[in-house]
């Protein structure tokens, strides 16, 4: 899950990144609307946490430009400015949902889920695939009922999969998905960490589609665990 | 010490009426006693000349027949006696009231009575000396006039008691308008004094009706030349207050609004401490918790320092000097100018100069303080900062010079409103540093510039204080 963050203020962002990224969320960062509507028109985003009082382009500015391009990627807005006016204009203008700061991070984790939980059609959190269960906010994987050890970004693809169950995804979009984890010992490569997901699930979890990317096919009905 | 509530003076119009009443009773009383008085002298020498002239009158129709007639017996001549009519004071075809009652005698040489009044007496009225004087006769009081006339003594007599009557009402037909006019002026007096004094109690009125947050400046319809001090001098205070409290307002809002993000920033990285997988986890969110806190705490101080500088106060008036405060404020800054091996140099011209000026020290500090704390926090590290001093005629100059990445043209005016943060700077200040620099700067009457610094890089930001 890919995260755009939009916040001036650089200690708050870096707060904010490290609370979204420790729950496995992969995190752009901007400082400013110009750049935020940049990085939204060259990439994909599953959510956007946006600053209303930002340099070069007021955040609600940002919503509307993004709106009014038909992009419908659920943004959560966070405002220093707490009158009911102001909230009705951010929800106006195209916002998701409201936080005022100063914020409490287990909010800002829920109202995420609830966010991407929407974005799914689903009316709880846990993603049920078959003989998986997937939980984004425990952070916790069972196949038929038995916890599965994962690595950071074997979850993060997974919860990427599961998200978008039935749709093909490309390589450089589950790319996407791990931006941000990119250092350290553990292996970058997608196909890697498909073939372990394989290896630690079952098989036929994540279809290859030859030359376009993978797939969670949707599981047949009657298949829970 | 408490202070209580001040002793209520009397009041205005109580000692106005007052005053009025007894100076007017002291001076009019003393007027109609004059005029009484007067009047009552006046009288009697009236009277006095009409007893002389009767006296001659006598000598010229019947003294001079008689002068030299021996008679055994004095002439008695009948005259008419007083009208005592009803009706006193008019003029009346037999006569008048306040005709008196004449008595007269004509003596000869010897003392012998010629002629004499069926009023007078056989003996003389008074010594045959001449001139005036009052005698008693048979228990009434009579005024005598003795004229000599050749060897004869003509003497005329009237009843004092009838002069005194009439001199007196005399008098007080004189004294009479202002006794009456007395108690008429004090009548219009109470109600002009009420009148002049309305305004006063309009404008307690208006003050005291008034709720406790409306400052809008007080006004009355008529505004007399005594009470427009006041009404200004109120008015005035009023303007001050509610500017003041403008500011407050201002400030409070502003505080509430730009502390929202720092507090927001401290408690993400409070609860992500707190949440924390591993040990190296804890570590970072503790050590950026802490940088967002100095920032929140210098935040605070700036907001404190600009609330300050912006007071409508007038500033304490002492020998500042610019060059210790640079001095000082180098000190302050030693650690961040130490850690980013940044070269400040302070130069005074003259060389020996303290580039003193007029001031608030405290206020005076806060602006050296934040131009040389701006300097070091937008330098490259490693580069030069210089702060010039200069006295010329009286006028303080503080130029603080950087190599910085200078403020573009069209924001240099933007830099100095409070909260603003030019985009994209590389470290987050209050937002307040300038605003505080040209609040002070306003305070002493100095000027604040910014230009280009040496060669168009970096930024030169010069204080003028004009010569005292």
């Amino acid at each position: 899950m890919r995260i755009l963050l939009v916040e001036d203020d650089d200690l708050l962002a870096a707060g904010i990144r490290d609370t979204l990224e420790r729950a496995l969320y992969a995190v752009e960062w901007v400082p400013d609307g110009a750049q935020a509507l940049a990085a939204l028109k060259s990439n994909t985003f599953d959510l956007v946490v946006l600053d209303l009082g930002l340099p070069k382009v007021d955040g609600v500015e940002v919503l509307r430009k993004v709106r009014g391009e038909g992009g419908a990627v659920p943004v959560i807005v966070l405002s220093a400015r707490d009158t009911a006016s102001d909230r009705v204009l951010g929800l106006d203008a195209g916002a998701d949902d409201y936080l005022i700061k100063p914020f409490d991070v287990d909010e800002l984790l829920a109202r995420v889920r609830a966010q991407l939980r929407r974005q799914r059609g689903a009316a709880v959190n846990v993603i049920e695939h078959g003989p998986l269960r997937l939980d984004p906010a425990a952070l916790t994987v069972t196949f038929e009922g038995q916890p599965v050890a994962l690595q950071r970004r074997e979850f993060m693809l997974l919860q990427k999969l599961l998200q978008s169950a039935g749709q093909v995804l490309s390589r450089a979009q589950l790319e996407d998905a791990l931006y941000g984890w990119d250092s350290g010992v553990e292996s970058n490569s997608v196909d890697v960490h498909i073939h372990k997901l394989r290896r630690k699930l079952y098989p036929e979890v994540i279809r290859t589609v030859r030359g376009v990317g993978y797939v969670a096919d949707p599981p047949p009905p009657g298949a829970q665990a | 010490m408490s202070v209580g509530a001040p002793r209520r003076a009397r009041s205005i119009r109580a000692v106005l009426l007052a005053g009025t009443i007894a100076t007017l009773l002291a001076v009019l009383g003393v007027a109609a006693w004059m005029s009484f008085e007067g009047s009552a002298e006046e009288a009697q020498e009236l009277f006095d000349a009409r007893l002389a002239t009767s006296a001659r009158v006598l000598e010229a129709f019947l003294a001079r027949q008689v002068e030299h007639a021996t008679v055994a017996a004095p002439i008695v001549i009948q005259l008419p006696g007083p009208i005592e009519a009803a009706e006193h004071d008019a003029p009346r075809t037999e006569g008048h009231y306040y005709e008196t009652k004449i008595a007269f005698q004509v003596w000869n040489a010897d003392r012998h009575l010629l002629v004499r009044s069926a009023s007078a007496p056989g003996t003389p009225f008074a010594p045959l000396v001449a001139g005036y004087s009052d005698q008693d006769f048979e228990n009434v009081e009579w005024r005598v006039f003795t004229l000599p006339s050749g060897s004869l003594w003509i003497q005329v007599a009237e009843r004092s008691d009838i002069r005194t009557e009439l001199s007196g009402k005399l008098a007080y037909a004189a004294a009479e308008p202002l006794v009456i006019g007395i108690p008429v002026l004090l009548v219009l007096l109470g109600l002009l004094i009420g009148y002049g004094l309305a305004p006063l109690g309009k404008l307690a009125q208006q003050i005291e009706t008034r709720q406790a947050d409306a400052l809008t400046p007080v006004s009355l319809p008529r505004v007399p030349a005594e009470i427009a001090p006041v009404l200004d001098a109120l008015n005035g205070l009023l303007g001050r207050l509610t500017s003041a409290l403008e500011r407050e307002r201002r400030f409070t809002a502003d505080a509430a609004h730009e502390l929202r993000t720092p507090l927001a920033g401290l408690k993400v990285h409070a609860q992500n401490a707190a949440r924390a997988g591993s040990p190296a986890e804890r570590q970072a969110s503790l050590d950026r918790m802490l940088v967002a806190l100095d920032r929140t705490i210098h935040l605070a101080e700036q907001m404190l320092a600009y609330n300050r500088a912006s007071a409508s106060a007038a500033p304490e008036h002492e020998p500042v000097s610019l060059r210790q405060l640079a001095g000082e404020a180098f000190e302050a800054l030693q650690p961040r100018i130490g850690a980013r091996g940044l070269k400040v140099t302070v130069m005074c011209a003259p060389a020996n100069g303290t580039a003193e000026v007029q001031g608030d020290r405290q206020k005076l500090a806060s602006l050296v303080g934040n131009l040389l704390d701006n300097a070091a926090r937008y330098a490259p590290a490693g580069s030069a900062i210089d702060v010039v001093l200069r006295e010329d005629r009286g006028a303080v100059t503080l130029e603080v010079v950087d190599e910085g990445p200078g403020i573009a043209e069209e924001l240099r005016a933007r830099v100095f409103e409070s909260y603003y943060r030019i985009p994209g700077a590389n470290d987050a200040g209050s937002g307040l540093g300038l605003a505080i620099v040209r609040e002070v700067a306003r305070a002493h009457g100095a000027r604040v510039e910014i230009r280009g610094g040496r060669g168009g890089k970096g930024t030169a930001v010069v204080v003028t204080f004009p010569g005292q």
